[in-house]
């Protein structure tokens, strides 16, 4: 078990009120909501949700980039949930980040050579030649031209961007990388070469993949487990076939149905009917009691609005419907 | 009518052109312009310091008193007293080179810290800093300067001290507000993620990649009012006090004169004031115009 | 049938590189034509060109120089129209070894006279929505506000009561919940998918001859995209109008599109109709189509073939364009017996099907 994730909550405070001093109506945005699950070494775990659902949210608290709110984030044996900045130091090499933005993630003011060489010599000391030898490994691990090395991020195509984000993440020597939405920024074909190329450096180097995406398809190609997110909780969490062939809860249905083409050969369930009305922003001043997708839900229009989904006391727990398939549902379809 | 063309078919994958060949020629002829003023402020530093001047700044002449340029190899004339303009030029320059220095050294270096402290640990500190920053800001400059003059009665250094620090709070707004907008970017992030200490990301990140340009102008436009208020004071007579030659001070002698129709002791100062302060500022300008330029592609 | 609504000929947007001192071939030379009430889709990546011939096509270009050449044939119950009207007159090319290597042009005239001609056109005849419709509306101003606006502006209808009458109605026929109430919110305070229906409201109030829709998908969640494609294919049977529609996305094209153009490099290399294009047919191809449409993550089985069978190299660079065709680089389809026309000469689009045209060597000279 590489990572194990307990309860994980991150709420974002925001003051309401002229005197923030004063402290008048604070609200809670309970952008993570208590999320719990593993990942064991080698694996590829795919986090699946549409905007706002959270899964960028645990990405970064992951690594640390924010601090949680509560919850318990244990990596390689280490509970890094609160360690100080100089504990988390080693650890740091082990685990790294793919960003979403190709851009901002590389310093727009640094050529590629120096922004490799700063990762390879942030935890080991190497010599000149040393340094570049690495650089050349990397080079041909990501099959970047060594011609990139002397340009800047601005002077190369959003593919190359995302090949120097990875070579970076592997040069400090990380066997566990968070990939935030990885394809998302690239073009179609594009996006093809960067799923290939992390599926080779998985089987070649042993990597471990927290995979975070709003493309199913794509997910479900490169993971072997997938959670499905929706307003900060996990809906839904098995082995990607079954999530593809066989999801039972109702917004796992309406992602797949979502995917315009119709249906895809992998997906022979019968889409539900999903016109449920117009979806609405969540507001965090109207907490939803009970389960959070109940508004939008199909199955509990078709049901005559059960009030055991929305009562606070009843909300639906994941819990495991056979062969490590669990659902949060209590009426999995 | 607009003209576009290309010379070479194959445009390559080299990098781009560098920032200053490809700047505004407007802009080159602000930091060459620039860059003049500042050799010659230089040079005429040294010259002064080592004492080698055409004239004894100090010798007095009466049978050439306020001599029109030109007039017995006096370049640029002589004073009410006899002496050479021209030698009293080039040593006036001590009177304000390393005292604005000074001045630019401090508010450069206290106003990085306090912005950077400001920024990159919000709370009480930044609290702190902006409550001082306020307070500096909110006394006007010559005003606050007069008064320690008045009180104290110190040197240019000292001056120079109070110009300095009066300097911090734009320093430290600008700074602080660069390494605000950085901060939230991935690539800062991402060198967290990387492991690299914070302070080697302030430094090096920060401060030397993106920070760099904007210092460099605060400090050309920083001498730029040192020396307006070297010579200001000096022309109130409260900086450098007669026979020591400051450009301020050679302005006031001069303007007895001037409606004698001698106007060369007061104007040849008076022009060098408004030249090498144009200079200094057209140089920020000038970088300001090739550096920001280039960073918005 | 008719001839066709709008027609392009040979258009040509480039831009310049200060940095480079050369030319951005946006777009090099692309013709197309939109049937009456059928939707055309341009398909391409980045650096292809498609939302530049959207943008030339209404005037909205301001860096220079912009179109410098082209016809555009705007054909209306009004009569036919050339949205480029005596551009000959304010351009002046300088070629050199067939590619151009120069260009003159007199801007704020050629402005003028686009305004003149497009005064009239945009807004009213022709429509646009784009992406990311929270920014592409006035933040400043609700959104009933902004449809009312564009209903004055742009029909008979003046009178103010009955505008907002007119907006609420269009609300209403792009399903936006709760129109009363949505009418005096402010684009923040409403989802991607309603703003996006709001902004197709505002382009269809004026019932328009032809909506342009810029990736009108893209940046929105999944659920809400097939939404808004589901609406759009309503409003497409509803009212009839004929779209051209810009996408990257196949899946939106293929629920949509009648007819197909794809673009790479500034050009068009296939186009037909969309059975024909987007279907599986790969023998009767543009390569880079096929590869395109064998990418995508739903095509393939992975681990029957041990990985995506992705295209090589990287989208093309507008700048430095290559000598012959322009998909050389990255074609995995090239026989001997054509590789020397591939690489230095460009081939010309070539009619395989009644209706469907490549452009390749593969099919012939």
């Amino acid at each position: 078990m590489i990572l194990e994730v307990t309860n994980l909550r991150k709420h974002y405070r925001q003051r309401a009120g002229i005197f923030p001093a004063l402290r008048s109506r604070e609200r809670f945005i309970p952008a993570v909501d208590g999320v719990s699950f593993c990942l064991e070494e080698h694996e590829t775990v795919g986090l699946v949700g549409e905007s706002g659902c959270g899964k960028t949210t645990i990405g970064r608290a992951i690594l640390r980039l924010t601090p949680a709110t509560s919850g318990r984030i244990v990596f390689d044996g280490h509970d890094i949930t609160a360690m100080s900045a100089r504990e988390l130091r080693p650890l740091r090499s082990q685990m790294q980040m793919i960003f979403q933005d190709l851009d901002a993630a590389l310093n727009p003011k640094m050529r590629v050579r120096a922004i490799l060489a700063e990762a390879i010599t942030t935890h080991h000391r190497l010599s000149d030649g040393e340094v570049a030898r690495r650089i050349g490994e990397l080079l041909e691990q990501v099959n970047l031209k060594a011609s990139k090395l002397s340009n800047f991020p601005r002077e190369l195509a959003g593919g190359e961007k995302r090949r120097v984000g990875i070579a970076r993440a592997l040069a400090v020597g990380a066997h566990f990388i968070v990939a935030d939405e990885p394809t998302s920024a690239l073009d179609v074909s594009i996006q093809a070469q960067v799923v290939n190329l992390l599926r080779d450096l998985q089987r070649q180097l042993g990597l471990s993949y927290l995979f975070i995406s709003h493309d199913l398809e794509v997910v479900q190609l490169i993971s072997r487990r997938v959670a499905v997110m929706y307003l900060g909780k996990i809906v839904e969490m098995g082995l990607a076939d079954r999530i593809a062939r066989a999801a039972r809860h109702p917004y796992t249905h309406l992602l797949w149905s979502a995917l315009v083409e119709g249906q895809s050969k992998e997906a022979s369930h019968a889409p539900l009917n999903t016109r449920t009305g117009a979806w609405e922003p969540f507001d965090f001043e109207r907490p939803v009691s009970g389960c959070r997708f109940a508004p939008r839900c199909p199955v509990y229009e078709a049901r005559g609005r059960p009030a055991v989904c929305t009562d606070a006391a009843t909300e639906p727990q994941l819990h495991d419907i056979g062969g490590r398939h669990y659902v949060a549902c209590h009426f999995p379809v | 009518m607009k003209r576009y063309s290309q010379t070479t078919g194959e445009v390559g994958e080299s990098s781009d052109l560098s920032p200053w060949k490809t700047a505004d020629a407007l802009d080159l002829v602000y930091v060459g312009y620039g860059l003049l003023i500042v050799v010659l402020v230089l040079v005429s530093y040294v010259l002064g310091a080592f004492t080698w001047l055409p004239y004894d700044p100090e010798q007095i002449r009466v049978d050439l008193l306020n001599a029109p340029p030109g007039s017995a190899g006096h370049l640029l004339g002589t004073d009410f007293l006899g002496r050479d303009i021209l030698s009293r030029l080039i040593v006036g320059i001590q009177a304000y080179f390393l005292p604005g220095l000074l001045a630019i050294v401090i508010s450069l270096l206290l106003g990085t810290t306090l912005g950077a402290l400001a920024s990159y640990r919000s709370g009480e500190v930044e609290t702190l800093v902006t409550y001082f920053n306020n307070l500096i800001d909110s006394i006007p400059r010559l005003v606050l300067i007069l008064l320690v003059i008045a009180a104290f009665k110190p040197g240019i250094y000292y001056i120079m001290v109070v110009v300095g620090v009066t300097g911090v709070p734009a320093v430290a707004s600008l700074i602080a507000g660069k390494i605000g907008f950085l901060r939230q970017k991935n690539f800062i992030e991402a060198a967290h993620v990387l492991g690299l200490p914070s302070r080697v990301i302030l430094l090096k990140h920060i401060l030397w990649h993106h920070c760099m340009p904007l210092l460099v102008i605060q400090a050309t436009i920083g001498m730029g009012e040192a020396i307006l208020i070297e010579t200001s004071l000096s022309y109130l007579g409260f900086g450098v006090q007669e026979p020591t030659p400051s450009w301020g001070n050679m302005v006031q002698a001069g303007a007895n004169y001037f409606f004698q129709g001698k106007f060369w002791p007061s104007t040849a100062p008076a022009l060098s004031i408004l030249f090498t302060i144009l200079g200094f500022h057209l140089l920020g300008d000038g970088l300001n115009g090739i550096l920001e330029g280039s960073a918005g592609k | 049938m008719g001839a066709p609504l709008l027609e392009i000929e040979n258009l040509r947007t480039y831009f310049h590189s200060r940095s480079k001192r050369a030319f951005i071939r946006a777009v090099d030379g692309v013709t197309m034509a939109i049937a009456r009430g059928k939707t055309l889709s341009v398909v391409g990546e980045s650096g292809s060109g498609k939302s530049v011939t959207a943008l030339s096509i209404m005037g909205l270009l301001n860096a220079g120089p912009g179109v410098i050449s082209g016809k555009i044939a705007f054909r209306t119950d009004g009569g036919e129209r050339n949205l480029l009207h005596d551009l000959e007159h304010y351009v002046t090319l300088g070629e050199q070894d067939g590619r151009i290597m120069e260009v003159s042009k007199d801007e704020a005239g050629w402005r003028k006279q686009v305004e003149r001609i497009m005064a009239e056109v945009r807004g009213k005849e022709i429509a646009m929505i784009f992406q990311n419709p929270k920014s592409a509306l006035n933040p400043f101003v609700t959104v009933g506000h902004q449809i009312t606006e564009a209903i004055r502006l742009h029909t008979p209808t003046k009178d103010p009561k009955e505008a907002k009458e007119r907006s609420l109605d269009w609300l209403e026929r792009v399903r936006m919940d709760s129109p009363r109430l949505r009418f005096d919110d402010y684009p923040y305070g409403l989802s991607g998918g309603m703003c996006q229906r709001a902004m197709i409201a505002m382009a269809l109030s004026s019932e328009p001859a032809l909506l342009i829709a810029d990736e009108p998908t893209t940046g929105l969640d999944a659920t809400i995209q097939a939404e808004i494609v589901g609406l759009l294919a309503e409003l497409k049977s509803e009212l009839g109008i004929a779209t051209l529609l810009i996408s990257h996305d196949i899946r939106v094209v293929s629920r949509l599109a009648d007819a197909v153009a794809v673009m790479y490099g500034g050009t068009v290399v296939e186009y037909g109709p969309a059975p024909e294009i987007l279907g599986a047919r790969f023998g009767l191809k543009h390569p880079y189509t096929a590869a395109l449409l064998a990418s995508r993550p739903s095509a393939q089985n992975v681990e029957e073939k041990g990985g995506l069978p992705a295209i090589e190299g990287e989208v093309p660079d507008p700048i430095d364009v290559p000598r012959g065709c322009r998909f050389y680089a990255r074609c995995n389809r090239v026989t001997e017996d054509i590789r020397d026309a591939c690489a230095r000469h460009e081939p010309a689009l070539k009619e395989l099907t009644p209706g469907h045209h490549v452009r390749c060597w593969l099919y012939g000279d």
